[in-house]
């Protein structure tokens, strides 16, 4: 699925990373798809240089990627950079993307989303990001989010805006990560997959399939073997004649006439219980054994 | 200088990586003595020096450098190394008059909420001299040390707002000027995580913008005469996806130096 996620884009991608493992080689991954579909990339780079955002993508499509340098100068203290953090609106990212607009469908990638979560409430943030989906200039938003540098709420209200979110997280073996993809379709469906990936020099994605459960697979086969009934010590099947003496045998429990007239039969030297109700007693004329069938 | 974490991180003052940005951290322990371990290495190599110190004076900095044999009187004296003593220069921006604070480092001291701007600017400044020469000396490439940045948190200033500074500090130094950056923050108790704007969140800010991060933490087990504490040393290379080149050793700090060795293999265990 995340491979079919970074061919095809569209909608809001929400790239969620932690300490333990950086989502950046992901969204270079997306960008170099997208600038070989021949989309125009928009990228807001906040947190890294563009040497490193752009390192290995293809050179011919080079033309087709924007990069508004935020990082040096993210807040305008120095004046060195072309795009602050303080321009996070829709007004000037619609604007950046008319000023350019070549191919028939635009990207924008922002690395990150925490810097510009910083600087901005979350409400005005989700607006933003609202209006530039409905806007029609941009076909695909994609974000990165350092997701442990927030509050979990704040997390969970970027999360609910996107239509795809990828978590990467670290795999238990040394090359690859495992990217859990929520995907939500327009109908509501959600769907949702465990991969691991890793990301090559040039940028491009290789995922492998996460095995289901690790250990079980391995069990299935050995179920079907073994026949747990093959080695008992006792035997599981009746013979015609062993069938007939078991109907004949009489359940302790049955209660036959023999046992009903045995059991009510007085017996010589018996106890017997005398009963003499007082005056202030509270005397039941009912039977108590009434409901019994005696 | 400790040449056993020299030899831990495969560098020496002659041949080291530039474009470093190095975070010590600590929990119920004391990093500082990877800061003055940074700082003989740095004057010894030869670089142009600005350290923030904000916790300690610089008669303690310069004691502890005598130790490990650095002077930094001489180092102050030859533009080596800019100080600044947060301790000392507190005061002249708490007393002065309120007209020509803008330009001052410790701006912030008096409206926490605008923000590390000013600190910035005495980096910068600081760290672009280098090239001046007008002594006739030219230093190597500039480093930023800052002991130790969560005391701004107590100072009022926001979790934010030290990461931005960070990131401004790392962009001038590591990325355009090709120099190394050293920030120690201290961390609280794991289990008072909850609080949004402490130290914690600081630590994991700037996890994320380092490229090699020293954790020393006590050791789970309590106190010990012969091990001070472990130190948990995580590669961070810029461009990978995955950072699971991590080592934890055992170290003990002695009176000039320290000695760090794989867990178990301790004087007191063998």
């Amino acid at each position: 699925m995340l491979l079919d996620v970074t061919q095809t884009g569209g909608g809001f991608i929400l790239v969620e990373d932690t300490v333990q493992c950086s989502g950046r080689g992901l969204l270079r991954c997306f960008i170099n798809a997208a600038l070989k579909r021949g989309e125009d990339v928009h990228v807001l780079g906040f947190e890294s240089p563009e040497a490193e955002v752009c390192a290995g993508l293809d050179s011919s499509c080079v033309h087709r990627l924007h990069f508004h340098k935020g990082f040096p100068d993210p807040l305008g203290w120095t004046r060195r950079s072309s795009f602050t953090v303080e321009r996070f609106t829709s007004q000037h990212i619609t604007q950046l993307f008319k000023d350019t607009q070549r191919a028939k469908a635009s990207v924008l990638v922002v690395d990150s989303l925490s810097m510009v979560l910083r600087h901005h409430d979350p409400v005005v943030f989700s607006q933003t990001l609202q209006e530039l989906r409905k806007g029609g200039v941009i076909k695909t938003i994609i974000g990165l989010l350092h997701s442990d540098l927030h509050q979990q709420g704040i997390v969970g209200i970027v999360c609910h805006l996107a239509s795809t979110v990828i978590s990467v997280a670290p795999a238990d073996n040394e090359r690859n990560s495992v990217a859990k993809t929520t995907r939500r379709t327009k109908s509501g469906k959600v769907m949702q997959e465990e991969e691991y990936f890793s990301v090559s020099e040039d940028a491009t994605l290789s995922v492998q399939a996460k095995p289901r459960q690790p250990g079980r697979g391995q069990k299935e086969p050995d179920v079907c073997e073994t026949d747990p009934t093959s080695n008992l010590t006792f035997n599981l099947r009746l013979s015609e004649d062993e069938r007939r003496a078991k109907e004949k045998v009489a359940l302790p429990f049955v209660f036959s006439q023999q046992k009903k007239s045995a059991l009510l039969r007085p017996a010589p030297g018996s106890g017997r219980i005398v009963y003499e109700p007082d005056a202030s007693d509270d005397f039941d004329e009912e039977d108590p054994d009434d409901d019994l069938d005696v | 200088m400790f040449p056993e974490l020299n030899s831990i991180l495969n560098s020496t003052p002659d041949s080291f990586k530039s474009s470093d940005f190095i975070l010590a951290s600590d929990r119920r322990a004391d990093a500082s003595f990877l800061i003055h371990h940074y700082l003989s290495f740095y004057l010894r190599a030869g670089c142009k020096v600005c350290f923030l110190g904000l916790v300690q004076s610089f008669s303690h900095y310069s004691a502890v450098g005598q130790r490990l044999g650095v002077s930094l009187a001489q180092a102050r004296e030859k533009g080596q190394l800019v100080f600044l003593e947060g301790l000392k220069d507190s005061f002249g921006v708490l007393l002065q008059d309120t007209s020509q604070q803008e330009t001052q480092p410790l701006s912030f001291l008096r409206s926490p909420g605008a923000g590390l701007e000013g600190l910035f600017r005495f980096v910068e400044r600081s760290v672009r001299q280098s090239g001046d020469g007008d002594a006739g000396e030219s230093w190597g490439p500039p480093v930023l040390l800052i002991d130790d940045l969560s005391v701004l948190l107590s100072l009022g200033v926001s979790v934010g707002a030290i990461l931005d500074f960070t990131l401004y500090c790392q962009a001038t130094v590591c990325s355009e000027l090709q120099g190394n950056m050293v920030i120690l923050v201290r961390c609280e108790e794991e289990d008072a995580d909850d609080d949004e704007e402490g130290s914690n969140l600081l630590q994991r800010g700037l996890v994320h913008q380092c490229n090699l991060a020293l954790h020393i933490e006590g050791l789970p087990t309590g106190y010990c005469r012969d091990i001070h504490g472990q130190m948990e040393v995580w590669w961070r290379p810029r461009g990978e996806t995955i950072y699971n080149q991590r080592k934890i050793f055992h170290f003990k700090v002695h009176d000039k130096g320290a000695s760090f060795f794989a867990r178990g293999t301790s004087s007191a265990v063998l």
